[in-house]
C-alpha cells in the first residue's frame, strides 16, 4: 500500500495530496455522471457532469498551485521539491522545476487536461454528443488525475525532512527555452484529448454527421499550432544549449513528440474533405484515435526508459500504466470504430485522384507512411534487444533520412498541388494551365541554383518545390486580390481559413529551406586557441583568444571565453552544475544572420586560463527554421479568426447544419 | 489516373477497395524494404571490446559504438589529437579521436565511444558520456561493471 498522506510530516504536502485525491474522487463521480447522462439521455446528469469538470479543474489548479508555493517557499517536507529543487536556484529555475522531472511534469498534464476539460465543458452544444464527449475526457482525466495521485504523486511523504534539496536537472538550467517549451508540448498533446473525445461521442451516438468534425477542426488546429510550436522550441533549446549546432538528432523522444504531429497534419487536412463533401469518415476516426493515441504513446517511452534518449527518465511503476492506457485507448478507439463500421460508409464516390481532396488523401498516405516509418525506426532497436539480446543499439540518422527527405518533397509537391485544384475534380486542361507557371518557376530557380553550386539533390529539390510553392501561393492570392482591386487585408479578413492556410504554408517552405540548407551545408571544425597568440584561421574566418574568466555563482560555476571572430566578440560559457558534479554544459555564443549563424562552442579549458578549445560551427539558413514556424503558427491562428464579411457585397448565406 | 468507369456514376454504391488495398500494399512493401535493406545497414550496435574480438567478421567497417574503460590517455590540448585504450579487462583497442575532451577524460574512466573499426584501431567520431536518467553524474566505474556484468 502506498503511504500518500501525512498531516505531521508536511502540510503543504498534505493539502497538495488531498486536492488530487478530492479531483480524482471528483472525476469518478463526473465519470459517473456522464455515463448516466448519456445511457439514461438524462440532461440533469449531464448537466452536473459539466460542472464537475469545474470542480476538477479547480482542485488540480490547487494541486498544481500547492507544489509551485512549495518550490518557492523552499518547502523540503513535500518530496518532489526535496528531489528536484534547491534553495540557491534563481527563482525562473524553480517554476520550471515544477515540470522538470516525472511527478511534476503528470501533473502539469493532468492540470492542462482539466482546463482542456473546462474550456470544452463550456463550448459544448447542447446535443447528444455532450454527456459522450464530457464522459471520454473524464476517462483521460481519470488515468492522469489516477497516476498522480498515486503512484507518481508528488506530494507523497518523505522519511525525513533533508537540509536542502537535491537540486534541479542541470540540463534544464542552462536555457530559458526550458521554461517554454515543455508547457507548449503538453498543450498540444493535451490538445489531441478534445477531438478525441469528440470522435468517440460521435461513434458511441453514431451521430457521424459532419458537426463534431467542424468543431473539432478548431481544436485540432489550435493543438496543431502548439505542438508545431513545442517541438521547433525543442530543436532551438537543443541548438542552443548542447553544443553540437544542430536542433533534430531522430532521438527517440523527438520521434515521439514528431508522430502526433505528423498524424495531426495529416488529420487537418482529412477532416477538410469530410467538412466540404461528406467523404472519409472512417478515416478521420481512426486518424484522430491514432493522433491521440501517439501522444500517450510518446509519454510511454519517454518515461518508461524502454528507448534509450536523453529524454528518458526512469519513470519507475509509471510506464507500464502508460502502457496500459494506450492499449486501453487503441482498444476502445479501434472497438467503437469497428461497431460503427456500418455508419461510417461514405456515401459518395471516393475522392478523385486529381482534384483537392485527392491531393489531401494523397498526402495523408505520405504522412501516414511517414509517421509509420518513424515509428518503426524508433522502436527497432526495442526490438532488436528482444529479439537478438544486443543492448544499446542504435538507429542512425541515415536511416531516417533516407525516407525523410523523399518524403518531404512529396509532401511540398503535393502543397503546392493542392490550393490550385478544386474540390471534386479538375479536367486536365485548366489543371496544365495553372500548374505551368509553378514549374517554371521551380525549374528557373533550380537552374539558378544549380549555377550557384548548388550540388545535392535534395537541396536543389527544396529549392524548386519552394519557388513552386510560393510562386503558386502568390498567384492565388493576386489573382484574388485583383478581383478585390488589391485589396489584400481585406481577402484576409474576409476568407481567414483560406489565406491562414496558405500563410501556414508559406511558414512551411521557409522551415523546409532552412532545414535543407543547414543540413546540407553545415560546416564544423575545432582549433585549441592559446592567449595573446597569433590569430588562426578556420572556416574561412579568423579567430583570437581574447581572455578566459570565471563566473561562480551559489548553483554552479562559468567558465567564460571571450573569444574575437572577425574581430566581432563571442562570449561563450562552460557551466557546471552542483548537482551536475564534473559535468560540464556548453551554452554556445551564436550570432544569428539572416543567411547563417555562426555558433561557437567552447570545448575545453585550460585550468590556468591560458588557453581554450573551441568548437567553430557555420549553419546557413538555420534562422529560416525558427522565422519559417513564426509564419506557420501566425498563419494557424489566422485561420481560426472568426470570418468578417465585406461590407459592400451581399452576404451569402449559410444555414446552420442539423445535428443529427 | 485511373480511367473513368464504364457504369453511370450513381450506380456505384460500394466503394471500390482498390486504392486503400493499393495503399496498404504499398506501406507495407515500402516498410518492409526499408527494415530488412536500409535499416540493418544503418544500425549501429553497441560492443564492449571482448564482443567485437569474438565477432570481429560482423562488426568490421560498421558504426558502432563501443564501450570500456579508458587506459594510456595521450591527449594533446594543442593538436586536439587523442589516443587511448579501451579495455574491458578481456580485450583492448586502441581508439583515435580529433576533438577537444574535458578534464573529465581520465584512466579508468568509463567511456562509451562512437565510430568505426579500421584496421585495429577504433576512429572515434563521438565521445558519447553516458549519463545516468536524471542527468546526475552517474558513478562511471560502477555503472560501467554493470554494462560488463550484463554483457558476459
Amino acid at each position: 500500500m502506498l503511504n500518500l498522506i501525512s498531516f505531521e510530516a508536511s502540510a503543504l504536502g498534505a493539502l497538495g495530496q488531498l486536492s488530487l485525491l478530492g479531483a480524482l474522487a471528483l472525476t469518478l463521480g463526473g465519470t459517473w455522471l456522464a455515463a448516466l447522462g448519456g445511457f439514461r439521455a438524462d440532461p440533469r446528469a449531464t448537466e452536473a457532469a459539466r460542472r464537475a469538470t469545474w470542480a476538477v479543474f479547480a482542485l488540480v489548479s490547487l494541486g498544481t498551485l500547492v507544489l509551485m508555493v512549495a518550490l518557492l517557499r523552499d518547502d523540503f517536507s513535500v518530496r518532489y521539491v526535496a528531489e528536484h529543487s534547491m534553495r540557491a536556484s534563481p527563482t525562473w529555475v524553480k517554476v520550471t522545476s515544477l515540470w522538470g522531472a516525472l511527478e511534476g511534469s503528470i501533473l502539469l498534464w493532468t492540470w492542462l487536461l482539466s482546463g482542456y476539460a473546462f474550456l470544452l465543458s463550456l463550448t459544448l452544444r447542447r446535443d447528444a454528443l455532450r454527456p459522450w464527449a464530457l464522459g471520454a475526457m473524464f476517462v483521460s482525466l481519470l488515468f492522469f488525475v489516477g497516476v498522480c495521485a498515486t503512484v507518481a504523486s508528488p506530494f507523497t511523504p518523505l522519511a525525513q525532512l533533508p537540509a536542502d534539496g537535491r537540486g534541479p536537472n542541470p540540463a534544464l538550467q542552462n536555457h530559458w527555452m526550458m521554461a517554454v517549451h515543455p508547457v507548449l508540448l503538453y498543450l498540444g498533446f493535451v490538445g489531441l484529448s478534445v477531438p478525441f473525445a469528440y470522435a468517440v461521442a460521435a461513434l458511441i451516438t453514431g451521430r457521424l454527421s459532419d458537426h463534431w468534425v467542424v468543431v473539432t477542426r478548431r481544436w485540432t488546429l489550435t493543438a496543431w499550432a502548439f505542438l508545431t510550436a513545442a517541438i521547433v522550441a525543442g530543436g532551438w533549446w537543443s541548438y542552443e544549449t548542447l553544443g553540437w549546432g544542430g536542433y533534430w538528432a531522430w532521438d527517440p523522444v523527438e520521434n515521439a513528440s514528431f508522430i502526433p504531429w505528423l498524424l495531426a497534419t495529416a488529420f487537418l487536412h482529412s477532416v477538410q474533405i469530410q467538412e466540404r463533401r461528406g467523404l472519409m469518415r472512417s478515416w478521420n476516426v481512426w486518424l484522430i484515435v491514432l493522433a491521440y493515441a501517439s501522444t500517450v504513446l510518446g509519454t510511454f517511452l519517454n518515461r518508461s526508459g524502454i528507448v534509450q534518449s536523453v529524454h528518458a527518465f526512469a519513470g519507475g511503476p509509471v510506464g507500464p500504466v502508460f502502457l496500459g492506457f494506450l492499449a486501453f485507448l487503441l482498444v476502445l478507439g479501434i472497438g467503437l470504430a469497428a461497431w460503427r463500421a456500418p455508419l461510417l460508409r461514405d456515401e459518395a464516390d471516393p475522392p478523385a485522384p486529381v482534384s483537392r481532396e485527392g491531393a489531401f488523401l494523397a498526402g495523408n498516405w505520405l504522412f501516414l507512411v511517414f509517421a509509420v516509418m518513424v515509428l518503426i525506426g524508433t522502436l527497432f532497436p526495442t526490438f532488436v534487444e528482444a529479439l537478438q539480446g544486443r543492448r544499446d543499439t542504435s538507429v542512425g540518422p541515415a536511416f531516417y533520412n533516407a525516407f525523410a527527405i523523399p518524403l518531404g518533397l512529396g509532401l511540398l509537391l503535393l502543397m503546392g498541388l493542392g490550393p490550385l485544384l478544386p474540390w471534386r475534380r479538375a479536367d486536365g486542361q485548366s489543371l496544365w494551365r495553372a500548374l505551368r507557371p509553378l514549374l517554371l518557376a521551380g525549374l528557373g530557380v533550380a537552374l539558378v541554383a544549380f549555377l550557384l553550386g548548388v550540388r545535392a539533390w535534395g537541396v536543389l529539390g527544396t529549392v524548386a518545390l519552394a519557388a513552386y510553392n510560393l510562386a503558386g501561393l502568390g498567384l492565388l492570392t493576386a489573382r484574388a486580390a485583383r478581383q478585390r482591386g488589391g485589396d489584400v487585408f481585406g481577402l484576409m479578413r474576409e476568407q481567414p481559413r483560406r489565406y491562414g492556410a496558405y500563410l501556414a504554408h508559406a511558414g512551411l517552405v521557409v522551415m523546409a529551406l532552412g532545414i535543407a540548407f543547414s543540413g546540407a551545408y553545415r560546416q564544423d571544425a575545432q582549433v585549441t586557441l592559446n592567449v595573446g597568440a597569433a590569430p588562426v584561421r578556420l572556416l574561412n574566418e579568423t579567430l583570437a583568444l581574447q581572455g578566459t574568466r570565471q563566473d561562480t555563482k551559489p548553483y554552479g560555476n562559468s567558465a567564460v571565453a571571450r573569444v574575437l571572430i572577425d574581430g566581432q566578440p563571442f562570449e561563450a560559457r562552460l557551466n557546471t552544475y552542483v548537482q551536475g558534479g564534473n559535468t560540464s554544459f556548453p551554452a554556445p555564443a551564436v550570432r544569428y544572420g539572416l543567411l547563417g549563424d555562426t555558433y561557437l562552442v567552447v570545448t575545453a579549458f585550460d585550468p590556468q586560463g591560458r588557453w581554450a578549445s573551441v568548437r567553430l560551427i557555420e549553419s546557413p539558413l538555420v534562422s529560416w527554421i525558427w522565422w519559417g514556424t513564426l509564419i506557420v503558427v501566425l498563419g494557424a491562428g489566422l485561420t481560426l479568426l472568426p470570418p468578417r464579411r465585406a461590407p459592400t457585397r451581399v452576404p451569402s448565406v449559410r444555414t446552420a447544419p442539423a445535428t443529427d | 489516373m485511373t480511367a473513368p468507369s464504364p457504369l453511370p456514376r450513381a450506380r456505384r454504391h460500394r466503394r471500390s477497395p482498390l486504392p486503400a488495398a493499393l495503399g496498404v500494399l504499398a506501406l507495407v512493401a515500402l516498410t518492409a524494404f526499408i527494415a530488412f535493406g536500409n535499416l540493418g545497414r544503418s544500425l549501429e550496435y553497441f560492443v564492449t571490446p571482448t564482443e567485437y574480438l569474438q565477432q570481429r567478421a560482423e562488426f568490421e567497417g560498421r558504426p558502432l559504438r563501443i564501450g570500456g574503460l579508458v587506459k594510456a590517455v595521450r591527449y594533446d590540448p594543442q593538436t586536439l589529437e587523442l589516443k587511448f585504450n579501451v579495455t574491458d579487462g578481456g580485450a583492448t583497442f586502441p581508439v583515435e579521436y580529433r576533438g577537444a575532451v574535458s578534464d573529465l577524460f581520465k584512466e579508468n574512466q568509463g567511456v562509451v565511444v562512437r565510430g568505426e573499426f579500421q584496421g585495429n584501431t577504433f576512429h572515434a567520431t563521438e565521445l558519447v558520456v553516458k549519463h545516468s536518467e536524471e542527468y546526475h553524474v552517474p558513478q562511471t566505474q560502477a555503472e560501467l561493471k554493470d554494462l560488463l556484468r550484463q554483457s558476459e
